[in-house]
C-alpha cells in the first residue's frame, strides 16, 4: 500500500477506479443484463439458435400477453397462490410452535433431533407418491407438500435460535421478576427472532421448489401443471414465462421477509 | 433494626454425576443497614456473585437465610434490583424500552412506564439516546442504561455485580463517581460487588473481605472517608492505610487458598 501510495503515477488511476465500482454497480449489472438480453434476441430471432430451443425475449414478452390475456396464467397462478398460502401459514406457525417445544424440552429434542435432521435434507419431492397416496390428487396433496417442504427448516432453525438466546437477556428478566411464561415472551422469542425469520426465508425456496415439482407430477391446475403441459407442447417461451413468474413469486416474498426482519429485529444490523 | 440480614448463609453447586459438591459459601453472615452503601471485596471466585444471585433470589440456597425488612426472600421481586457486569440489556430493545422492563412486569401502564423510564434515564444523563438501540451505545452508556432500569422499578436496595467490570480503567472511574452522585440524592440501600480494592474503598461506607472458596466474610471494615467524596481522595494518606489493610488480608487469602500458583492469583487484583 504504502509503495502504491508513493508512486504518483498509480493514484490518480486509483481514485477514478473506486467511485466507479462502489456508485455504478447497479448500472454495471444492469448493462450485462442488458446485453445478455440482446444477444439472446438476435441469436433467438435470427434462428443462429432453433427459437423453439431457446426462444427470445420478445417472443417471451408476447407469450406472456397471451397467457394474461386468454386468463390461463392468472386461473393457474392463483391455484398455486392459493395453495403456497393454505401450506405455508401454518407452517410458519406450527414449525415456530414445535421449534420452541422442541428447545425448550431437552427430551423431546433429543428424541425427534435426529428425524428432523434427516427430513432436512431428504429431497421433499421423493415423497410426493406417498403423499398423494394419504391426500388424494387434488389441492390437498399440494398444500400437504409445502407445510412438510416448509415446516421443517422453520422447525431446525427456532430450536436452534431458542438454544442461542443470551443466557444474560434471561437471567435480566427473572430478575425483574418474570414467570416462566413471561421469559419466553420478553426474552425468548425476541431473542430467537432474527433465527426464526432465517428459518421461514429458507422455509420459502423449499416450499416454492416442492409446491412447483408436485403440481408437475400430479394436478390439473397450477403453473407447475403449466409448465407441464408446455414442456409437452415443445413450448420454450411459456417456460420461460412461468419459471420467470416462479422465480419473481420467490423473490418478493424473501425481499418482503427480509423488509419484516428488519422492522422486527433492527438491532442484527449493527451487533 | 437492620435492613438486609444474611445469616448462616451456604451454597453446595451439586455437581454432576462423577464428580465432588462444590461449596461455593459457607456461612456468611453480615448485615447491611437502611441507606448503607456496602461493597464486598474478594478474590476471584469466592463467590462474591453468587452471594448477589442468592439475594436476589435466582438461587437458592442450601443453607441460611436471607431477609430484607424482616422478611426471608424466597423469589426474584421488585424490592431488589440487579445491575449486571454485562449488562444484561435486550439489544432489539431501545434504550427506553429496556429501562421500562422492570415496569412492563410490575404491570404498569404504558403512560407511566414511560414517564417514570424518562425521569430515570434524565438521571443517568441518557435522556437524548432514548431511542436508541444498545449496540450504538459505549460500554459505560450501556452500564448507565443497565442502572436507570434497575433503580426505575423503585427498588428497597439495589444490588450490583462489578458493574463496572467490563469497562475501562479511566470511565469506570467516572461511572463510579457518578453512581457517588446518584446515591447522594436518595441514599438507596446498595450492596456493591467487586473485586477492585480502590473502586471498594472509594464508594464504601463499608467494606466486606471476603475469602477464597469456599466464600467467608474475613472483615468488615467501616470507611471513616468524608462524604461527598472526589477522585482525589484516593491519594489520601488514610485512603491508603484502607487499601494496606484490604490488601493484606486478600494476599493472605490468596496464598493460604494454595490456588495462586496455578491461577496467579496476586496478578488477577488490582491495587
Amino acid at each position: 500500500m504504502a509503495l502504491l501510495r508513493s508512486n504518483a503515477s498509480t493514484a490518480p488511476l486509483l481514485k477514478n477506479r473506486v467511485p466507479l465500482v462502489r456508485v455504478q454497480r447497479p448500472l454495471v449489472g444492469a448493462l450485462a443484463v442488458g446485453v445478455f438480453l440482446a444477444a439472446w434476441q438476435i441469436i433467438g430471432s435470427n434462428e443462429i439458435i432453433r427459437s423453439d430451443l431457446i426462444s427470445y425475449p420478445s417472443e417471451i414478452v408476447a407469450t406472456l400477453g397471451e397467457m394474461v390475456g386468454s386468463g390461463e396464467l392468472g386461473a393457474n397462478l392463483a391455484v398455486t397462490l392459493i395453495e403456497f398460502i393454505e401450506g405455508f401459514v401454518p407452517a410458519c406457525i406450527l414449525g415456530v410452535a414445535a421449534g420452541l417445544a422442541f428447545a425448550l424440552c431437552r427430551r423431546l429434542r433429543y428424541l425427534v433431533a435426529p428425524l428432523f435432521a434427516a427430513l432436512y435434507s431428504a429431497p421433499m419431492i421423493a415423497f410426493v407418491p406417498i403423499i398423494v397416496v394419504w391426500f388424494g390428487v387434488g389441492r390437498d396433496s399440494k398444500v400437504a407438500m409445502v407445510f412438510l417442504a416448509a415446516v421443517i427448516p422453520i422447525i431446525i432453525n427456532t430450536t436452534t435460535g431458542v438454544n442461542e438466546v443470551s443466557e444474560a437477556w434471561i437471567r435480566a428478566v427473572r430478575a425483574f421478576g418474570a414467570g416462566r411464561r413471561q421469559v419466553i415472551v420478553k426474552a425468548i422469542l425476541p431473542g430467537a427472532l432474527p433465527a426464526v425469520m432465517a428459518g421461514i426465508r429458507l422455509g420459502v425456496g423449499r416450499a416454492i421448489v416442492s409446491l412447483v415439482a408436485a403440481e408437475m407430477y400430479v394436478s390439473i391446475l397450477g403453473i407447475g401443471r403449466l409448465i407441464q403441459v408446455y414442456s409437452n407442447g415443445g413450448r420454450a417461451a411459456a417456460i420461460f414465462v412461468l419459471v420467470g413468474i416462479v422465480s419473481t413469486f420467490g423473490l418478493v416474498c424473501v425481499n418482503a421477509l427480509r423488509v419484516l426482519e428488519h422492522r422486527l429485529a433492527p438491532w442484527r444490523g449493527g451487533r | 433494626m437492620s435492613h438486609l440480614v444474611v445469616d448462616g448463609l451456604r451454597l453446595v453447586y451439586d455437581q454432576s454425576a462423577g464428580r465432588e459438591d462444590f461449596l461455593a459459601l459457607d456461612n456468611v453472615d453480615f448485615e447491611i443497614g437502611e441507606g448503607e452503601f456496602v461493597t464486598i471485596v474478594g478474590p476471584s471466585g469466592c463467590g462474591k456473585s453468587t452471594l448477589l444471585m442468592l439475594i436476589a433470589a435466582l438461587l437458592r440456597p442450601s443453607a441460611g437465610t436471607i431477609r430484607l425488612n424482616g422478611k426471608e426472600v424466597g423469589s426474584p421481586g421488585w424490592d431488589r434490583a440487579l445491575v449486571f457486569q454485562d449488562f444484561a440489556l435486550l439489544p432489539w430493545r431501545t434504550v427506553l424500552k429496556n429501562v421500562e422492563l422492570g415496569l412492563e412486569l410490575k404491570g404498569l401502564p404504558g403512560d407511566a412506564r414511560r414517564e417514570i423510564a424518562r425521569r430515570h434515564l434524565a438521571m443517568v444523563g441518557l435522556r437524548a439516546f432514548e431511542q436508541h438501540y444498545p449496540h450504538q451505545l459505549s460500554g459505560g452508556m450501556r452500564q448507565r442504561v443497565g442502572i436507570a432500569r434497575a433503580l426505575s422499578v423503585e427498588p428497597e436496595i439495589l444490588l450490583m455485580d462489578e458493574p463496572f467490570g467490563a469497562l475501562d480503567a479511566q470511565i469506570r472511574q467516572v461511572m463510579g463517581s457518578e453512581l457517588l452522585r446518584i446515591w447522594e440524592r436518595d441514599r438507596k440501600t446498595i450492596l456493591f460487588v467487586t473485586h477492585d480494592i480502590d473502586e471498594a474503598i472509594y464508594l464504601a461506607d463499608r467494606v466486606i473481605v471476603m475469602s477464597a472458596s469456599p466464600g467467608r466474610v474475613v472483615r468488615e471494615i467501616s470507611v471513616a472517608l468524608d462524604r461527598p467524596r472526589r477522585l482525589e481522595i484516593r491519594n489520601r494518606p488514610q485512603f491508603s492505610a484502607y487499601r494496606e489493610e484490604i490488601w493484606n488480608l486478600l494476599e493472605e487469602q490468596i496464598r493460604n487458598s494454595g490456588s495462586w500458583e496455578e491461577t496467579n492469583g496476586a496478578a488477577s487484583f488490582e491495587r
